[in-house]
């Protein structure tokens, strides 16, 4: 190839938001916020998943959560009418992302699957991406975070520890998807099929109010959900064509 | 702008000027050790002893949290960026208008914009949260073939930021040749070594003055354009962004102009300083602070116009994300900075609009330090109650600055401080033979005219 | 190339090879010592480098009994998952669930036997060995064996179930004791109650959410800590949004908004302790508008004639159309549920609410019926109910101590020091006690106070099972095994208590060696309830596939068909609560509630728990007292204000959380936090409102009124920053959360419209 084609290649690539013509599989993810009830097992699952480490109660003070998944609150209403809702906020892997057009470095970027990912070894710690999502769901390393022995011997090997000076967040958990996409290429190179795999929050929501899967599949359970008439995504209005599709609430 | 010399300019001979200069480099009293001392000691105790426990134990030792992952690092990036911006940019500005009344100030001024650049890029190593792979932002091939981001705006920065820095240099040096060369045969031993190399053989002859000339013209109107997009830029890392009240098309205008302004009157502040430590109350005059506090005013206008400008956009929009910003802005927890700002930057100026308060020095030096706090107030607001009220209210949060990234503000100050301490003992502080080409003939010649004079 | 000479190169190559070694050397000198890899020279059978084992167990964190399964790697404990073969969490787990793991690595387990040693305040533990620490015990035991005075000795566990429950059962019997006491802060003491008094069986029926159209849920946070929280929430979600037609309705009546109260789809604030007067109104309603047919509609007019609408409504403060709406439609949907519990519970009137909580079911048919209550089968395992201890029974626990009776107590999991209120005086009732015995995982306040310390294993390394009550419907069972070798130097219950048995000679009679032989016997019999096909395979197939699976069911029913004693309906009836202190001294009606995170205090030890956002206030590492925003108002506080919360028992001093949905006259203050002992992460945080409990009791049932407290509330001047995540819990017109009404049609747009974002496929 011409280092001219090559160049028109990337160009347009590059204007393609994603830079894919086509994605090998699209995660998606929908919650139901008529079932979820604000139980925040997905969040102790994330953590436990995931290698998040507990800041302490100065650093929280601080606010330096560190919570790949949280569950927001919104109240409305005044006693005795008043109304709690509960949101589940994690990173929404935008196919148009305004934190991966940021970052110097691109240590977050879009991979073929239509995830937002991080690349820890990458990032130099200028925090851009987290100014720039909307969601606020990028959580920096203020520390190197350390484990009170024994705890350090739950840790996932599948999912690296994060030092200090980087940026992390929901991957979708990523090494799940990568072991099934293992597993299903030792298999005879069929596709991962639906419910083969789940991220450790979808696997454990008690009232199975989050679904996930490949969108390209319309056989798919989240295909179906995401095509519920209740369907709606967060801040829609930036265009950030989010990949976590929330079902609205109903009043009844 | 051409105006004729104020008397106490006429008073001088040649000759004194190159002795006043070279007296400013050669002989070193103990109170320029003790400063030198002084600001190096709080250098390393301020901004390199926190700044070294920041990269031991991470950025957690400055007080960003999770909503406000920006902080002062970054205001007082903007802030040393945009302190940069007059000097060079007002260089060149009014070298090309012939304005005569920058010659004696232009040197320092340059200075200024230098070392301002040079605190600016430590702030970016300050900021960033691995430091050691600052590199990886520069465009560099490398064995991992990996490039950084051409879309993002910070990468456009750090390029914006490297360009500024080279043409500074290269243009304060360049005006310095001459200079240089003047020094050189004055001076002896270990100096005359030095100033030899940096005279670059400069030998005064026709052709060498012509080709100065010309060089630093042309640079001058290089820089111009490069000084205003650094600025431009620098803006785009939060106006490419979509975070409320930062998402606007007012901001690089604004941050230009914010730039100049905050450099105009840090260059008040320096040249306050330079007359009264230097001796060099007969090259800056009340003539220049006339003049500077001109255009400061008229910078302050600007500035005020487009501060409301920025007010009626967010109420215009409609939406809640830009109200609550608005109002938080105005009313919320960092209220009392905002409003410190418009008295400092809005309100006060407009002391200038008397004469007689230009052509004061003291209350134009307190002026001066007062815009510039108000403008780093500017810059921390941009960057804090912005990230402070974002789209989602159940993350909405305050940030606080702890106390080492107080300390490395203030640090960088000294820091800037101690550069220009050593600045002043390197290059000749006042352009000799600019300064020279504003004045009349002298009555009595001068003994010996030195050689690099224009005679 | 430059010029060297031989000597200038030897230098060169002595230099480098000095500077490389030196270099080699400091390198050496600092590594990590984690650094080194040891192989296993002989792997264990079921270890692999690289790839997962999955164990699948049961939770032990609430009393639930949640089947898990366990992601091991390198012999190490990685994830808890729910198990899908297992009918109560059916693949799902709730947050304390996963954070089992953080109980098994606790930097603060126990890891060796201990004795105390020295005195009051010099008094501190010394290691001693399994040997020293079961010979102690057992002599003691084998000695008062002898005499004849095994009562002397008493035995008090945190509820378990199972076979560990039968172990100690007999092992008591060998003694001779009748002091066994199950004892758990929240155990549903008036639900058992009023369960025996309506259906004559001291069971608890299933609730079936899952198909259910109605839910009225009196005071049971049943998505959270109540009973079973994660088969609630799969009930939930499928009674929401699982069906295709159908959307459960679910209405919550309690003071303050628990986590059911938010998910519901209607939260009704009614005065704490008139649950049961609301349900008998409901009640009233439904029979005077002629919507109960049954034969016994005589008596019930009878015993329902004082709770006309008006009148309930005047005791409760719902509204009359409210009480009248909520009846009609509970009579319309069908099926719909009536559920009671939690606070509603916790009255001097619990037993009789919950009584007309069931009458509220009964009345319209939803006893045995899908989508209702539907009764449980005999658990195939054992039953433990009768050694349930209620707070009177603790309190005669404690004066038998104080009067001399008890010389040896044994104390397995349960933490009464910190969830028994200072009015029964159990510290200082075990002071009095010669030997102490604790078999806690952990040092908690009550293992603080022992004499010797058997460290348990935790479940997640030992043997034992569990029959999940109330059931699903049908049998089940499941056994939890050891997903990771023992970290520590500790030893399972069952085996504890194994070993002290044999002290004491009781080998003839409990001759099993350990916890997994006992357990085997007892799935013995439970074999022998299976099919021809699975006796046909033998014992030790039908062992491995319970194993294997996880889960062990029989699709054995309970009956369907119920009649009422009609004694039951005449009895019928809810006095008003009783609260323990004068309205004018003490205004506040304190709600203490089970934290979500750490149930009763038993999860204040875990850091996720700690550092996790309470869901309703996103506080975390912390406690707060919940006012109405209208009372903060009226009484000039705000968030962070410290404020004094005292009781006739007992003064709390707590900073104040606006709340927003809660009555103006109740505060509230989650249960769990407030340790003073319990580890680094649970010590000094917080406070527990269990301290000024009033201790007011249900009569029927000897239970702890403990919503039954009132308290004044005075502002300090203090305040504090409140450490939460969540910033402002408004979403001002942002439309964040998005809500759609049903019957309203939600369609996308015509056909032929663009969208701006596509939904890319």
């Amino acid at each position: 190839m011409s280092l001219f084609s090559r160049f028109m290649d990337g160009w347009r690539k590059y204007r393609k938001p994603g830079y894919y013509d086509e994605f090998d599989y699209h995660w998606t993810m929908t919650i139901d916020l008529d079932k979820c009830t604000g139980c925040e097992a997905c969040v102790t699952a994330c953590q436990a998943e995931n290698n998040i480490p507990v800041v302490g109660e100065d650093e929280m003070a601080k606010g330096r959560e560190m919570q790949w998944i949280r569950i927001e609150r919104y109240w409305e209403g005044e006693y005795p009418n008043a109304k709690l809702s509960f949101i589940p906020m994690m990173c929404q892997h935008c196919d148009a992302a305004p934190c991966e057009t940021v970052c110097p470095v691109g240590a977050t970027y879009h991979n073929q699957d239509g995830l937002n990912a991080q690349i820890y070894n990458r990032c130099i710690g200028t925090r851009a991406c987290a100014v720039y999502c909307p969601y606020e769901v990028r959580y920096f390393n203020y520390y190197d975070h350390e484990w009170d022995s024994p705890l350090e011997q739950q840790l996932n090997p599948d999912v690296t520890v994060r030092g200090k000076g980087v940026m992390e967040k929901c991957t979708f958990c990523i090494q799940r998807i990568r072991q099934a996409k293992d597993v299903a290429k030792d298999d005879d190179r069929r596709r991962v099929q639906d419910g083969e795999m789940q991220p450790a929050c979808v696997q454990t929501c008690p009232t199975k109010a989050l679904v996930f899967g490949d969108r390209k599949d319309h056989e798919s359970q989240v295909y179906k959900s995401m095509n519920d008439p209740r369907n709606y995504r967060v801040l829609d209005e930036l265009n950030t064509d989010s990949s976590v599709f929330y079902l609205k609430k109903v009043d009844a | 702008m051409h105006r004729p010399m104020t008397t106490e300019t006429f008073k001088l001979g040649y000759n004194d000027i190159h002795d006043d200069v070279v007296r400013s480099i050669v002989k070193t009293g103990p109170k320029y050790y003790i400063a030198l001392a002084t600001a190096g000691g709080v250098t390393l105790l301020c901004f390199f002893f926190p700044w070294s426990y920041q990269l031991y134990y991470g950025i957690g030792a400055a007080g960003m949290n999770h909503p406000g992952v920006w902080g002062t690092y970054l205001a007082s990036f903007i802030f040393w960026i945009g302190l940069s911006h007059s000097g060079t940019l007002l260089s060149c500005v009014l070298h090309l208008t012939n304005s005569s009344w920058r010659k004696a100030m232009y040197r320092s001024a340059e200075a200024m914009t230098l070392f301002s650049l040079v605190v600016a890029a430590t702030y970016v190593m300050v900021h960033v949260g691995r430091p050691w792979f600052i590199h990886w932002a520069v465009p560099y091939p490398n064995q991992m073939e990996l490039w950084p981001n051409f879309r993002s705006p910070l990468l456009f920065d750090v390029m914006a930021i490297a360009t500024y820095i080279t043409g500074s240099t290269i243009f304060i040096y360049m005006g310095s040749i001459p200079d240089f060369a003047a020094v050189r045969d004055r001076t002896s031993g270990w100096r005359n070594t030095m100033y030899t190399l940096l005279s670059l053989g400069w030998r005064g002859t026709d052709k060498e003055w012509h080709r100065l000339h010309w060089a630093y013209t042309f640079l001058a109107v290089l820089i111009i354009p490069l000084a205003v997009s650094v600025h431009s830029i620098v803006s785009w890392d939060f106006a490419m962004s979509i975070v409320p009240s930062l998402h606007q098309t007012i901001f690089a205008p604004y941050f230009v102009v914010g730039a100049i302004y905050s450099g105009t009157a840090g260059i008040v502040t320096v040249m306050f300083v330079l007359r009264k430590t230097m001796g060099f109350e007969q090259y800056i005059t009340k003539l220049h602070f006339d003049n500077l506090g001109k255009l400061l005013l008229v910078l302050s206008l600007i500035w005020t116009y487009i501060n409301g400008v920025e007010l009626f956009t967010a109420w215009y929009s409609g939406t809640s994300e830009e109200y609550e910003a608005l109002g938080y802005k105005l009313f919320g927890y960092y209220a009392w900075l905002y409003w410190e700002m418009i008295l400092f930057c809005a309100v006060a100026p407009m002391l200038m609009f008397s004469t007689r308060f230009r052509t004061s020095f003291v209350p134009m030096l307190i002026l001066s330090i007062a815009i510039n706090i108000g403008m780093y107030t500017e810059r921390f607001l941009i960057v804090a109650t912005s990230l402070s009220r974002q789209y989602l209210p159940d993350a909405w949060g305050t940030y606080v600055p702890s106390p080492v990234e107080i300390s490395i503000m203030v640090g960088s100050f000294a820091l800037f401080t101690t550069l220009f301490l050593i600045f002043v003992k390197i290059f000749p502080s006042v352009s000799m033979y600019e300064v020279k080409e504003t004045m009349a003939t002298p009555k009595m010649e001068p003994a010996a005219p030195a050689a690099g004079s224009p005679a | 190339m430059p010029n060297i000479d031989r000597r200038e190169f030897l230098k060169l190559v002595g230099a480098g090879g000095v500077s490389v070694g030196a270099g080699f050397m400091l390198r050496e000198a600092n590594k990590d010592p984690r650094e080194y890899l040891i192989p296993h020279v002989l792997a264990p059978e079921d270890f692999s480098s690289g790839l997962d084992t999955f164990y699948n167990s049961v939770c032990s964190m609430c009393p639930a009994g949640c089947g898990i399964s366990v992601r091991t790697r390198e012999g190490r404990a990685k994830k808890i998952e729910g198990n899908p073969a297992h009918p109560v969490s059916q693949g799902r787990l709730c947050t304390l669930g996963q954070a089992g793991l953080q109980a098994l690595y606790n930097p603060d387990r126990l890891t060796a036997p201990m004795r105390r040693t020295g005195e009051g305040e010099s008094a501190s533990f010394e290691e001693i060995t399994w040997e020293q620490g079961l010979k102690q015990v057992g002599d003691r035991l084998d000695l008062l064996r002898a005499a004849r005075r095994g009562n002397r000795v008493a035995f008090l566990t945190q509820g378990v179930r199972g076979h560990l429950a039968q172990l100690f059962e007999s092992f008591m019997r060998q003694l001779g004791s009748p002091r066994l006491l199950h004892y758990d802060f929240d155990h549903p003491h008036t639900l058992y109650a009023a369960n025996q008094q309506f259906f004559g069986e001291s069971r608890l029926p299933y609730y079936d959410l899952a198909n259910t159209r109605l839910l009225l849920s009196f005071g049971a946070d049943y998505l959270n800590n109540w009973i079973s929280p994660v088969h609630h929430s799969l009930g939930f979600g499928e009674s929401r949004q699982g069906r295709a037609d159908v959307r459960g309705r679910f209405v919550q009546i309690e003071p303050r908004m628990s986590i059911s109260g938010a998910a519901a789809d209607e939260w009704i604030p009614a005065k704490p302790g008139t649950e049961g007067i609301l349900a008998l109104g409901l009640a009233h309603h439904i029979v005077a508008e002629g919507n109960y047919n049954g034969a016994d509609l005589g008596a019930w007019t009878n015993a329902l004639a004082d709770y006309t609408p008006d009148a309930v409504a005047e005791q409760t403060g719902v509204p009359v159309n409210t009480i009248t709406r909520l009846a009609d439609s509970f009579v319309d949907t069908t099926p719909s549920l009536a559920i009671g519990g939690g606070a509603a519970g916790n009255h001097s009137n619990g037993v009789d609410t919950l009584v007309a909580v069931n009458a509220l079911n009964y009345l319209v048919g939803n006893i045995g019926q899908e989508g209702g209550l539907v009764l449980n089968p005999e658990p195939a395992g054992p039953a433990v109910q009768q050694h349930r201890a209620s707070y009177s029974a603790m309190v005669e626990l404690a004066e038998a101590a104080r009067q001399g009776e008890i010389d040896i107590l044994i104390i397995s999991g349960t933490n009464p020091v910190f969830t028994l209120p200072p009015a029964a005086e159990f510290a200082e009732a075990l002071a009095q006690i010669p030997l102490v015995v604790s078999l806690s995982s952990f040092l908690d306040e009550t293992t603080a106070l022992a004499d010797v310390i058997l460290p348990s294993h935790t479940y997640l390394e030992s043997w034992g099972d569990d029959f999940p009550e109330p059931g699903v419907g049908f049998s089940v069972g499941a056994v939890s095994q050891p997903v990771v070798s023992p970290l520590y130097n500790t030893r399972g219950t069952g085996d504890i208590i194994l070993d002290l048995a044999r002290r004491m000679g009781s080998s003839s009679v409990m001759p099993w060696q350990n916890m997994e032989e006992f357990l085997k016997y007892g799935w013995r019999r439970i074999y022998q309830r299976g099919d021809s096909q699975t006796l046909a395979q033998g014992f030790d197939a039908f062992w491995t596939s319970v194993l294997k699976a996880g889960a062990w069911g029989e699709t054995t029913n309970g009956s369907t068909a119920f009649t009422l004693n009609p004694d039951v309906i005449a009895g019928i009836g809810v006095a008003p609560p009783e609260f323990s202190g004068s309205e004018e001294d003490y205004p506040f009606i304190l709600h203490p509630y089970l934290s979500p995170n750490f149930h009763d205090g038993r999860g204040a030890n875990l850091p996720w728990m700690q550092e996790l956002p309470d869901p309703m206030t996103s506080v975390v590492y912390g406690s707060w007292v919940e006012v109405n925003p209208v009372t903060a108002e009226e009484m000039g506080l705000s968030e962070g204000d410290l404020v004094d919360i005292q009781s006739p028992h007992g003064q709390l001093r707590v900073p104040v959380f606006v709340y927003p949905a809660i009555m103006p006259n109740v505060i509230a203050i989650p249960i769990g936090q407030g340790h003073g002992e319990y580890g680094r992460y649970a010590k000094g945080r917080g406070v527990n409102p269990i301290e000024i409990l009033s201790p007011l009791l249900e009569p029927i049932t000897g239970n702890l009124a403990s919503s039954a407290t009132r308290v004044n509330l005075t502002p300090t001047g203090g305040r504090v920053k409140l450490v939460k995540t969540g910033g402002v819990s408004r979403d001002l017109g942002r439309d964040i959360v998005q809500h759609t009404s049903l019957g309203v049609e939600v369609s996308s747009a015509a056909d032929n419209s663009i969208p701006i974002t596509e939904v890319t496929t």
